[in-house]
């Protein structure tokens, strides 16, 4: 009597225990008619799984969810198979690639991949920490397969078959081949193990993804409880995925015409402004910032000052100026309608981190309060030109004067 | 002849390995002078962890790393004991419950806590939101089965109760108040019943529950 495995077809986690069962000669089945959300909703599943997750095996003597657990339940339903090793040690060291491959490798793909496709808001310094801990994740698993075929001993088991599946997973959905040739060894291992039969069985054609899949605009809300769900989902493709259309990996340029660029035409050029900042060598005073308030025009343009809400927590130089650092390298989606100057101020820490900055329009623009994390991080108030003390802050914060406000200037960055 | 632990004290990963050590009574001991930063960073370490994490488990057929897997080759040093179930149901609920709690108990409470120490990656209050949702359903239904059973699997303690019970000590004393976990009283219940237990209670510290609402000091985690 075949076992029944609760899950859509293309789930790479029901594929862990599939394959399994393709080396053990257990009979395991995928439901028929299962429907993502409906079917692992209803009262009797989720007495099998209270989470309402997928996979779940239903055996004769109770049901089992969490797909790594499921894999090993069928590899031990054949005494004495080569899938569990032949050791103790060879055991431990199967089950240290199958948690290896769940913390280090499932995670960070999920955590690249899932707010990319909406499941959950996409904040690109997250992004960047969960590639970099792949990069790390994978030149481990590099280093070791660089001498060993298989993950643990010469053969085939459960190790293989769950890390497998869980790099497949990332092949075929965002890790490019510019990506994964920085660990030909990952590579060479992913596809003689896709290749065997017990495998494309179960999985059938891989095609590499050709690009990284594009940021969706809208994010699921955070009660929302597909967020979760979709996680165990299948790949809403057969096991052959379509081809990405290609586009940046960098935050996205907004398509659609920009507001600011249907404002009323300004005499203030940002571009005139930014070469005078720029080539001013000597008398900046008299010339640039002179310069600046004869192009300056109120009506199409604003300046803001903005003060960071947190300063206590900056208490390492460096780590401070990182932080303003990464603040303007995710307002380059702006740089045509700013410019900005950032003070990082103190000669003890805590610093306190300032800024200027010159936005086209009268208010800060929308797309940048919504796209750009760091604003809601600092406050921001409106220059009032008539102000004689405020005008002349501006004139200070342009220049980097030191002593600005009484301190040392740590570092002052332009965003220009 | 003991196995040695590589790790620094207090550490709730290393927990798994020496609390299954003594219900099995396998001699587990902690390396000496383990320097968090620098001990796992030497030639001979990363020979052993390329990834250079703790803990690492020295035995005479080679090292094991990952603590889940670390815990259980410990449990499987002596035959036919209680902590690896007595049947394949058994052992498939058993492995189903030690990755749960990795995955829905650890990784969540990993996601609320670490950036307001500190690490990995900033504080960003929508993420944490949708950190805290998740941990909500999670021990929601973990509430629901400890509702009608007093260990995770079968009638005594085993291997899911041990590396569940360290996971969920972790939250509790670093950010889970009261207030939070009031919610699922059964977990409570489960966990505190736990920690009492003497092979449990040797191991961990003693630590009293979260109190405050306050960012922690990165000091205090070591």
């Amino acid at each position: 009597m075949a076992l029944v495995l609760h899950s859509g077809s293309g789930n790479k986690n029901a594929f862990k225990a599939l394959i399994a069962a393709e080396y053990t000669g257990v009979k395991v089945e995928l439901t028929k008619n299962f429907e993502m959300g409906v079917s692992n909703k209803t009262p009797e599943f989720l007495k099998m799984n209270p989470l309402g997750k997928i996979p779940v095996l239903e055996t004769p003597d109770g049901a089992v969810f969490e797909s790594n657990a499921i894999a090993r339940y069928v590899a031990r339903l054949k005494d004495n198979n080569s899938l569990c090793g032949s050791s103790l040690i060879e055991y431990a060291h199967i089950e240290q690639w199958i948690d290896f491959s769940a913390t280090e490798v499932d995670a960070n793909i999920g955590r690249w991949l899932y707010p990319r496709l909406g499941f959950v808001p996409h904040v690109p310094v997250h992004e960047e920490h969960a590639i970099a801990s792949l990069k790390r994740s994978l030149g481990a698993l590099n280093t070791h397969l660089a001498s060993n075929t298989y993950l643990v001993g010469h053969s085939v088991t459960l190790a293989d078959i769950v890390m497998t599946c869980n790099l497949y997973f990332g092949f075929v959905r965002i890790l490019t081949k510019s990506f994964t040739s920085e660990f030909p060894h990952v590579e060479r291992y992913l596809w003689t193990m896709v290749n065997q039969p017990n495998f494309k069985k179960v999985i059938g054609e891989v095609k590499q993804a050709e690009s990284v899949p594009p940021v969706q605009k809208k994010a699921a809300a955070p009660k929302e409880p597909k967020a979760k769900e979709v996680k165990k989902e299948a790949p809403k493709e057969a096991p052959k995925p379509k081809v990405e259309a290609p586009e940046e990996e960098e935050a996205p340029k907004p398509k659609p015409k920009n507001a600011l660029d249907l404002l009323p035409p300004s005499k203030m050029i940002l571009d005139e402004w930014k070469r005078l900042y720029s080539n001013t060598k000597t008398n900046f005073r008299e010339i640039a910032i002179k310069g600046f308030w004869d192009m300056y025009d109120p009506e199409g343009y604003s300046l803001w000052f903005c003060n960071y809400k947190y300063n206590d927590e900056n208490t390492v130089s460096f780590v401070t100026m990182n932080k303003v650092g990464g603040f303007l390298q995710r307002m380059d989606l702006c740089r045509k309608y700013a410019f900005g100057k950032m003070l990082v101020i103190g000669s003890t820490p805590p610093f306190k981190v300032k800024g200027l900055w010159l936005f086209r329009g009268q208010d800060i623009p929308k797309f940048v309060m919504d796209e750009v994390y760091d604003m809601e991080l600092y406050e921001w108030t409106k220059v009032d030109l008539s102000d004689e003390a405020q005008k002349e802050r501006v004139n200070a914060m342009i220049e980097d004067q030191e002593p600005f406000e009484g301190e040392e200037l740590l570092d002052a960055k332009c965003f220009k | 002849m003991a196995l040695v632990l590589h790790s620094g004290s207090g550490n709730k990963n290393a927990f798994k390995a020496l609390i299954a050590a003594e219900y099995t009574g396998v001699k587990v001991e902690l390396v000496k002078n383990f320097e968090m930063g620098v001990s796992n960073k030497t030639p001979e370490f990363l020979k052993m962890n390329p990834l250079g994490k703790i803990p690492v488990l020295e035995t005479p057929d080679g090292a094991v790393f990952e603590s889940n897997a670390i815990a259980r080759y410990v449990a499987r040093l002596k035959d036919n004991n209680s902590l690896c179930g007595s049947s394949l149901i058994e052992y498939g609920h058993i492995e189903q419950w030690i990755d749960f709690s990795a995955t829905e108990v650890d990784a969540n409470i990993a996601r609320w806590l670490y950036p307001r120490l500190g690490f990995g990656g900033p504080h960003v209050p929508v993420l944490e939101e949708f950190a805290i949702t998740s941990l909500k359903r999670s021990l929601g239904a973990l509430n629901t089965h400890l509702a009608a059973n007093t260990y995770l699997v079968g009638h005594s303690v085993t291997l899911a109760d041990i590396v569940m019970t360290c996971n969920l000590y972790l939250g509790f004393v670093r950010i889970l108040t009261k207030s939070f976990t009031s919610e699922f009283p059964h977990v409570e219940r489960y966990l505190w019943t736990m920690a009492q237990k003497e092979r449990v209670n040797a191991m961990i510290e003693d630590q009293e529950p979260f109190e405050g609402e306050e960012l922690l000091d990165a000091k205090c985690f070591k």
